[in-house]
């Protein structure tokens, strides 16, 4: 159990400001933020790197904020994996731990045994962080700090180390607070999502409920949102309390019906370029509550998906489908095309 | 005036400055060891005032270097990990040293730990004099000399990241068993590079031991007594030798400092 209540730490000029979230033990925490907004800062103090200079850390149910780093049990991996380059391979792996066997079988399950003995220096940047990896599992820890850990691993060998140790940490129980800027992995992996901006948590949630229902217009671009606008939000009933209400949307030369918890205000529409379905004509009957005429602008493609952006009014709207879509329908710029977004789909916040 | 000629006469400039300056540097050197490097090598077999004196040198210079690495390395580190109480003081204190001219250094040390005062009449007591003695001239060297350890110890430590000693203390190892299984490593050929110049700037030391310890002689003491007694001729295998024998220091130095900004590459 990891417990973080009220945290404030510095880094430089840098400050985490009273940051608090809960996570269960076994539990995988995903902490997503862009680049300074302090998902670093945080772990560093969760690990006892950085002074927390107010609030409480709970590990284990036991009061660990002034505790040295060795003294709280917690393993981190970096991006930058930090492995002693005075060492061999084997001498890193070995570092922390008697249990020679443990590490020998995960150095195997993570497909590094192969690198034992070798220098350090001469390990490239993935293989480095596969080390660090091992290095940092082999002391059995129950909590376990990841910052970016396999950034730079290819994707085919993300996915592998990815589902190697989504195993690991159910067949052990551990704790993982990781930090990533890769959706996927934050959707694969994570039982809970903190969102940070400028030092502060802006959204906690699962996953699931972070990506849908963005807290903010700049989470949701943040979380590469497609169709982001801003505007008013008004109710047409009384708001009831803790639930999600139909409200309406009008902003940027477009109005639109969606959900959202807003109270009514300034406010944003977040649509995700996979909800937005396209067709020559509209239909006569449709449980759509936005229908849009528009003009296809432009069409990007990105291996079998393709990006159509189409022109709402004075707006630009952007559909996510696949190349077969394009082709078999002939999306190309200047076609009169009528896009259909479900109120559902349209999350106002 | 064209590109082209701004071009060259900028790099006549810099090459020109370059070649004045290099100049200055080796003549007064070139030319001590071209007239008495050979006579020195020579009078090193058979002139026993100037072995005892280089041996001298040596020893007092190795272990004024050897205290400061065990003295000077904690304090390095405090003061490169930003651990220390009012670090920028002590750290200004640490390299007061350097700026201050040599023989006011050993009139500092003479005041400290001469005879008349209550550090230096109690080390007499136990048998430890510092004036006239090869401790003076060690205490002069340590004086001198251990701030430009501490200063570059100080920079090696910095630049080893920190998270290095953090990432060991998740692994279990406390702050000090980290800094020496990790930090120290990742930092052993910046201190010895350190120690290496401060063993050199030791053995190079005349104004402040001369002060404090004429005699027995160090070798810049003992070049310096034979200029002033018997003239020119009769200094010049001294220094030659010592000239010479500086090299020694500079090659493992270019050495250690190739090795290390390799090493540190490869981080």
């Amino acid at each position: 159990m990891v417990i973080v209540q009220g945290l404030s730490s510095r880094a430089g000029t840098f400050l985490l400001h009273d940051v608090s979230f809960q996570l269960a033990s076994g539990a995988w925490g995903i902490v997503l933020g862009q680049t300074g907004s302090g998902k670093t800062t945080l772990l560093e103090t969760i690990a006892g790197v950085r002074r927390a200079i107010a609030g409480q850390i709970i590990l284990r149910d036991e009061d660990v904020t002034s505790h040295p780093i060795e003294q709280r049990r917690v393993s981190i991996v970096y991006q930058h994996s930090y492995l002693f380059p005075h060492l061999t391979v084997d001498e890193n792996v070995g570092y922390g731990t008697m249990d020679t066997r443990f590490a020998s079988d995960l150095a195997s399950r993570f497909g590094v045994d192969g690198l034992r003995g070798r220098p350090v220096a001469s390990l490239s940047g993935g293989e480095r962080q596969l080390v660090a990896l091992v290095r940092a599992l082999a002391r059995h820890p129950d909590i376990l700090l990841l910052d970016e850990p396999f950034a730079a691993l290819d994707p085919r060998r993300r996915i592998q180390v990815r589902r190697q140790l989504r195993l690991l940490q159910r067949e052990s129980g551990m704790t993982v607070l990781h930090v990533t800027h890769d959706f996927a992995e934050a959707g694969t992996l994570g039982d809970l999502a903190i969102v940070l901006e400028a030092g502060r948590v802006i959204q906690i949630g699962t996953p699931t409920e972070v990506f849908r229902r963005p807290a903010s217009g700049s989470v949701a671009e943040f979380l590469g949102a497609e169709n982001v606008f801003s505007g008013t939000i008004q109710r047409t009933a009384t708001p009831t309390s803790g639930e999600t209400d139909v409200l309406h949307f009008t902003g940027e030369g477009i109005a639109l019906v969606g959900v959202g918890e807003h109270a009514g205000g300034a406010g944003h529409a977040v649509i995700r370029g996979s909800d937005v379905v396209l067709a020559h004509a509209r239909s006569a009957r449709t449980s759509a509550r936005n229908v849009l005429d528009g003009v296809v602008e432009e069409v990007l493609f990105d291996g079998m998906i393709a990006r159509v952006a189409i022109r709402v009014g004075s707006t630009m709207l952007v559909a996510v489908v696949t190349r077969s879509a394009v082709d078999d329908l002939g999306f190309a710029p200047g076609l009169a095309v009528v896009a259909s977004i479900k109120a559902i789909a349209v999350h106002l916040c | 005036m064209t590109m082209r000629v701004t071009h060259r006469v900028a790099t006549t400039g810099v090459v020109g400055g370059a070649i004045v300056l290099l100049a200055l540097l080796a003549l007064p050197v070139g030319a001590l060891v071209l007239r008495g490097g050979l006579d020195g090598l020579r009078e090193l077999g058979g002139d026993r005032e100037l072995q005892q004196s280089l041996a001298l040198t040596a020893i007092a210079a190795t272990t004024a270097t050897l205290v400061a690495v065990a003295l000077g390395t904690p304090l390095a580190y405090l003061l490169a990990r930003d651990r220390m109480p009012a670090g920028a003081l002590v750290g200004a204190l640490v390299e007061l040293p350097l700026l201050i001219p040599h023989p006011v250094a050993g009139i500092a040390l003479l005041l400290a730990f001469g005879r008349a005062s209550p550090a230096g009449e109690a080390l007499a007591r136990i048998g430890l004099g510092v004036v006239g003695s090869p401790l003076g001239i060690g205490l002069a060297m340590l004086f001198v000399a251990a701030p430009l350890y501490v200063s570059a110890a100080r920079e090696s430590i910095a630049r080893v990241d920190e998270r290095y000693e953090a990432v060991a203390r998740t692994l279990g190892d406390t702050r000090w068993r980290a800094v020496r299984r990790v930090t120290l490593p990742l930092a052993g050929r910046g201190l010895s590079s350190a120690a290496v110049v401060m063993w050199a700037r030791a053995v190079s030391e005349f104004g402040a031991i001369v002060i404090l310890t004429y005699n027995p002689k160090v070798a810049s003491v003992l070049s310096y007594d034979r200029f002033t007694a018997t003239g020119l001729d009769a200094s010049l295998p001294v220094a030659a030798v010592l000239v010479l024998l500086a090299l020694v220091p500079l090659l493992v130095l270019r050495s250690l400092r190739t090795n290390q900004a390799r090493a540190e590459r490869a981080w």
